[in-house]
């Protein structure tokens, strides 16, 4: 009886590590392992098929930050990702706003606007490539009847910038603004219909009541948003501009994605994935500090 | 009970027919109708070798392919025959992953080398030794819109020749309206380093040193020439006066799609796509083919191959080494040979192909693919038209593509654009060697 008991609690203190190990199986297998692996290949110059291997100590950070490609693109993604995620935090909270009227036919508008989140980032790059074909492109046919001009949107400065800001924006609204809808539509009618009983117009409304209300959201967005433009934006690039012209809209991550699986050149690429995880740990740390003060927990 | 039995033995044999046959896997870079060619090719292969079973995967770009294979070999799980891009066979070779096909062609006395074409050989061919098996091998042409041509007044018979007649003729079939737009321009090719290899190649000028790498490893670009400016320059003019179109890098579709459109008269790309070009009925205009042209007062020179080839992975046993030889070699015969020929564009790597196509009359119909093969075949043979060989070639690639880029947005002249591509290739090539 006694014996029967002690194993009964042996196995209950055991049971939650054991439901755990499936998922750390899989966090260890596919994200620490590798992860710890590019950390120590960022140390070593390694040929295309791992045949020769050599220790280079930190050189390969080195040439890095020796590089005036290298800190172009840093300075580049700094740009794109602070316009994608300012951007697209602003629009898909005013669009969530629109959406959440009760007007005739505010699901028809929902669905449309969510589209662009079911198509794939490379597919997404396509489409915006035959839109702003310089020749037989929509776009272009429009700007030449509208205003007579003509632009070649991917192959020259700065509008392969714009187009590239357009399209990832473009992707980014509709994850965004079905967590601010969500989150709309929890504020409730009577803090707003009492506010208005008291004579606050709709952008103080706005401003004071929903804007703060749903900030929870708005910190969870801002981060998602990073990420997803720091790390997930190479598609959208790979496919609409191939990081140019001359270099003009390579981002980190495609800056990375040559090395690694063009070039097959794991040591410099894995110096850069570590100096991009050493970012956005600095940024989500220092985020979490100070941003999360202003976030307004009901 | 019989019946039983007689089931019994059925099985048995089956399973025992089922562990004899040697599998092998073969990977391939050819996309959309090219995928199922190879799957008949190799289907094809299995009616004859029954004791093979080949499984043929489409494993994405040269570059997927690659990386694939990288990934593959380490992990212990390589295919047996992959096929590799030109601009690879260096990292191939110094990966020392592959089965030297000279080996296996010395050893097997059916087969001939006499039969490859000579550029293709020499092209493949590093320190003596043919390291894969030639395939699918292209070249660039110049294709040109005959109806544009007598539209804009000039003898559809009589593509330019040189530079200085490219220019005049870009030039006059450019259309632009009043407000300065180009309703049609004269020239395209894809924003590709290729075709400023294969206009080095077109001089007779050389690429990196060392006999573009085929005397000793290659150490440095060489290509900041008179040459290379030419070129440079030509490229520049076209573009700043309108005469020609761009695209981003490597877009083979849309520089395609211009000359389709009939928004470009004339297009140089690979001898692949060009059965694309050849139904003047779907496309509303008549095509001609041309050579490349060259500076005024060049010396001859040629087209270095491109396309890709066929390797045989080291590594497994001795039995699916021998079905993959026996696959590969199955592959450069003339019947799959004059097949591909004729689905793809890419041009045979035998001389019994075209001995075949010839005595058929097919290029009497096909005047386009003649002018391409000729084009090769008339190529005079150096160092300079072999072609370089060089590990870091994809990055030098990238690194000729965004100074060209710098180029075209007026960023850096031609000559310092060319000046600052070769010091970046000689850092890339110097980068690799340290490891070799």
């Amino acid at each position: 009886m006694h014996r029967q008991k002690a194993v009964h609690n042996v196995y209950g203190k055991m049971l939650p590590y054991l439901l755990l190990i499936p998922t750390f199986a899989v966090i260890i297998l596919f994200i620490y392992w590798p992860a710890v692996t590019s950390f120590r290949m960022s140390f070593y110059k390694v040929s295309p098929f791992g045949n020769k291997t050599i220790y280079t100590g930190l050189s390969n950070f080195e040439n890095l930050f020796k590089n005036p490609d290298y800190i172009q693109s840093a300075w580049f993604t700094l740009f794109y990702v602070s316009f994608t995620v300012f951007a697209t935090i602003f629009l898909s909270f005013f669009l969530a706003l629109l959406l959440n009227q009760k007007v005739p036919g505010s699901r028809f508008y929902r669905t449309l606007i969510f589209s662009p989140y079911a198509v794939s980032p490379a597919i997404a790059g396509t489409l915006w490539s035959f839109l702003l074909n310089p020749v037989v492109g929509h776009v272009n046919y429009f700007f030449m009847k509208a205003f007579n001009v003509q632009v070649l949107w991917l192959t020259t400065k700065p509008y392969a910038l714009y187009a590239l800001l357009l399209s990832s924006v473009w992707k980014a609204l509709p994850f965004s603004i079905i967590f601010y809808i969500a989150a709309l539509q929890n504020v409730s009618d009577e803090l707003l219909e009492s506010a208005t009983i008291e004579g606050a117009g709709t952008l103080r409304k706005i401003w004071k009541i929903q804007f703060p209300l749903v900030s929870p959201i708005t910190f969870y967005l801002v981060i998602m948003n990073i990420i997803s433009s720091m790390f997930q934006s190479f598609a959208i690039i790979d496919v609409m501009t191939k990081g140019g012209p001359g270099g003009y809209t390579t981002t980190m991550m495609y800056r990375l994605f040559l090395d690694a699986f063009a070039y097959q050149k794991t040591g410099p690429a894995s110096a850069q994935s570590v100096v991009m995880f050493l970012l956005m740990a600095g940024v989500t740390i220092v985020y979490f500090l100070f941003g999360e003060r202003k976030v307004h927990y009901a | 009970m019989k019946k039983a039995l007689l089931i019994l033995v059925l099985v048995s044999l089956l399973t025992l027919t089922g562990f004899s046959a040697t599998k092998i896997q073969f990977w391939h870079a050819m996309g959309g109708w090219r995928i199922d060619m190879l799957n008949k090719m190799a289907q094809d292969f299995m009616k004859l070798n029954p004791d093979i079973v080949v499984d043929v995967q489409y494993t994405g770009s040269y570059d997927e392919t690659l990386n694939k294979l990288v990934a593959g070999i380490q992990a212990g799980t390589a295919p047996h025959v992959v096929q590799n891009f030109e601009v690879g066979t260096q990292k191939m070779i110094d990966g020392e992953v592959a089965v030297v096909m000279q080996d296996l062609i010395d050893k097997d006395p059916t087969f001939d080398m006499g039969k490859f074409l000579p550029q293709v050989l020499n092209y493949y061919r590093v320190n003596g030794k043919l390291y894969c098996m030639p395939f699918n091998s292209s070249n660039p042409v110049m294709f040109y819109n005959k109806t544009l041509f007598s539209k804009a007044g000039l003898d559809p018979n009589k593509p330019p020749r040189t530079f200085s007649e490219l220019f005049e003729y870009a030039k006059k079939l450019t259309v632009k309206d009043t407000a300065g737009n180009i309703l049609q321009s004269g020239i395209t090719w894809n924003l590709n380093s290729w075709f400023f290899e294969e206009f080095m190649a077109v001089q007779n000028a050389p690429f990196v040193d060392n006999n573009n790498g085929r005397t000793g490893r290659a150490t440095k670009a060489v290509f900041n020439t008179p040459e290379g400016l030419k070129f440079f320059k030509l490229w520049n003019d076209l573009t700043q006066n309108g005469y020609m179109l761009n695209t981003k890098a490597v877009d083979w579709t849309a520089a395609r799609q211009m000359f389709l459109a009939q928004k470009v008269g004339m297009l140089i790309t690979s001898t692949s796509d060009v059965a694309l070009f050849t139904d003047s009925a779907a496309n509303g205009f008549v095509t001609g083919a041309a050579f490349l042209p060259k500076p005024d007062n060049s010396p001859a020179g040629g087209v270095v191959i491109g396309g890709g080839a066929l390797w045989i992975i080291d590594g497994h046993s001795k039995a699916e080494t021998d079905a993959a030889w026996k696959f590969v070699k199955f592959l450069a015969e003339e019947e799959q040979q004059v097949t591909w020929h004729l689905g793809t564009g890419y041009f045979p790597v035998d001389k019994n192909s075209l001995e075949n196509l010839i005595n058929s009359g097919f290029y009497a119909q096909n005047p386009n693919l003649l002018t391409s093969i000729f084009q090769l075949l008339l190529s005079v043979q150096t160092y300079n038209t072999n072609g370089a060989i060089i590990g870091a070639f994809p990055e030098v690639r990238n690194i000729i593509q965004n100074y060209v880029e710098k180029m075209l947005n007026k960023e850096l002249t031609p000559e310092k654009a060319l000046e600052l591509a070769e010091i970046e290739s000689t850092k890339a090539i110097q980068s690799y060697n340290e490891l070799f």
